[in-house]
């Protein structure tokens, strides 16, 4: 269990904030978009040179979330430290506001397959991620956000719902959750599971962000198909719809429009956040309400 | 995969194959079977390769546009399958791809081919090397005379240097800058060119030197003492360009060989 002084101090908003691509360095530098926080993949800021001294920059005026894509937290085979490391180095000089990574696991045999595959949901995989989990935040010295996954496949010996799963590591380790709605819309989509029902089923206590993010469809030769969690388009109105339930539980919560593919002009992420934002305010008024009732 | 439940070992061995190799058998036996295992598992493979492949165009940017998206994409494609890479940190990825593409026959025919992906290799590491602090001058300067012959220099992070029978350097900014003219006027047979390459205030920098001068920074940057790389260079002009290269930064941190046997020990690298 993480106990240790958190150095993520000053809490991100409960606004909406956009993911920072490298193409959009210089235009937030020069117009300071009107969004309240930005999350970058850490992976993209490690060594040094300009990146990492842009990122530098642009934090003195905006919040920084580090989301990590490649520490493969259920290898069966333990953490890379030297990743790890870089994590750190990176953490060292962006003092980020909010630090997360994935219910997944990339790493096996010694090598990186660059995706966030699918852990079983098994005791054994449960034991593992909060292993590692422990073992992150102490390097760090931070508390962190894990994602709940986008998956295309299920295994024959599962045993426990992933919504549990993903409440017993954060029961476990003291980490927060970093709800991703499209990836709640996708799973359940693809596994036959009430989208609703997953909501419910997270502790709304342990939700530190949320994302919401535009996905595809891919049908197959035997008629069957799939949502691919692509990150390359606009969200859709069912994962907006869902997006308000999530508000309703969880109350306002920093939300992060993510689109890596295809990546639009600024002004269309900052228009996918504004109106993240007035369903944040919506979900504001209601609980003012419910506080003055 | 033994009887009943697999462990987690098993399921992400299984995978891993089942990813890089294209096979899925071992792993249809783990998953549900809503929809055909092969389709799932190819959506898994499509992401890997698409970003592994991604991340070898962002790396050699140059050696795509020689050879064309496709014939880029299916050269990397066999490269990932032979040396997947290691870490999740893949602005580093493709250490060993130039010595995959001069043993890689379709590509046989751009005798040039490889030496440009040596450069863009030391571009990438330039871009993304650690900071460093130069070296402090005074420090040398502080080290009695009779051990400075000793003293052993570490290259700054982001310098390296590059040899080529071609002039690499000039297809490389010309097919970066789609300059198809200065890519006509290139004489291959001009000569070969040393290279130095580094990272000024953010900026990558690949400056010519003669072959006297980068025979003498391959000795003093591989970490040889500077009596060897003196011995190496066997040249009166050896000693400005030591002072020249300090003055440049290219230098970042040094140590005394205390004996004999380390000085040698280096020699077999």
């Amino acid at each position: 269990m993480f106990r240790a002084t958190d150095r993520c101090s000053r809490p991100i908003p409960a606004n909406a904030g956009i993911g920072l691509r490298f193409q959009h360095h210089q235009a937030v530098l020069d117009t300071r978009p009107d969004v309240a926080w930005m999350e970058v993949h850490t992976e993209n800021y490690m060594g040094g040179g300009s990146p990492i001294r842009c990122l530098e920059t642009i934090r003195r005026d905006i919040p920084i979330s580090l989301h990590g894509v490649g520490l493969s937290l259920g290898s069966a085979e333990g953490l890379d430290q030297a990743h790890l490391d870089r994590i750190w180095q990176v953490a060292e000089r962006i003092e980020p506001d909010l630090m997360s990574e994935h219910i997944a696991w990339s790493v096996s045999g010694g090598t990186y397959l660059a995706d966030l595959l699918p852990l079983p949901m098994t005791e054994e995989a449960l034991a593992v991620v909060c292993r590692h989990v422990d073992q992150v935040q102490n390097t760090l010295g931070r508390r962190i956000l894990v994602e709940n996954p986008s998956t295309y496949t299920l295994f024959r010996h599962s045993t426990i719902p992933e919504w549990e799963f993903m409440a017993a590591v954060a029961a476990g380790t003291g980490c927060g959750i970093l709800c991703d709605v499209n990836n709640i819309y996708v799973s359940a989509k693809n596994h036959g599971w009430d989208p609703s029902a997953y909501l419910a089923a997270l502790p709304s206590d342990a939700i530190g962000e949320i994302h919401l993010a535009g996905h595809s469809v891919r049908q197959f030769a035997d008629g069957g198909t799939l949502r691919i969690d692509d990150h390359s388009s606009r969200v859709i109105g069912e994962v907006w719809s869902l997006y308000e339930e999530a508000l309703r539980r969880f109350g306002p919560v920093p939300t992060l429009i993510e689109w890596d593919q295809n990546v639009p002009p600024l002004d269309v992420l900052v228009e996918e956040a504004h109106h993240a934002d007035a369903l944040i305010d919506v979900a504001s008024d209601g609980v003012r309400r419910a506080d003055a009732a | 995969m033994g009887f009943g439940v697999p462990t987690l070992l098993d399921i992400q061995t299984a995978m891993r194959r089942g990813l890089l190799d294209d096979g899925h058998a071992r792993v249809a036996a783990i998953l549900d079977d809503a929809l055909a295992p092969a389709d799932r598992l190819s959506i898994y493979r499509n992401t890997s390769r698409t970003a592994l492949i991604n991340a070898l165009r962002l790396n050699f940017p140059a050696v795509q546009r020689l050879v064309g998206e496709d014939f880029f994409a299916a050269a990397a494609d066999t490269f990932i399958t032979r040396e997947p890479p290691q870490t999740a940190w893949l602005d580093l990825y493709g250490e060993s791809f130039p010595d995959f593409l001069q043993s890689f026959e379709p590509a046989a025919a751009l005798i040039y081919l490889p030496d440009v992906a040596r450069l863009e290799r030391a571009v990438c590491r330039a871009l993304h090397a650690v900071d460093a602090e130069p070296l402090d001058y005074s420090q040398i300067l502080e080290i009695e005379s009779s051990a400075q012959q000793r003293v052993r220099f570490t290259p700054h992070p982001s310098v390296s240097l590059v040899f080529s029978l071609y002039p690499v350097d000039a297809i490389w900014r010309a097919v970066l800058a789609r300059d198809d003219a200065a890519l006509a006027a290139i004489d291959l047979s001009a000569g070969a060119v040393g290279l130095l390459v580094e990272r000024r205030a953010g900026e990558i920098e690949v400056t010519r030197i003669d072959q006297r001068q980068w025979i003498f920074a391959e000795a003093l940057f591989s970490g040889r003492s500077l009596s060897a790389a003196l011995a190496v260079a066997d040249d009166p002009d050896a000693a400005a360009w030591l002072a020249a290269h300090l003055a440049a930064g290219h230098l970042s941190n040094f140590a005394l060989s205390n004996s004999e046997s380390l000085v040698v020990a280096e020699h077999t690298q």
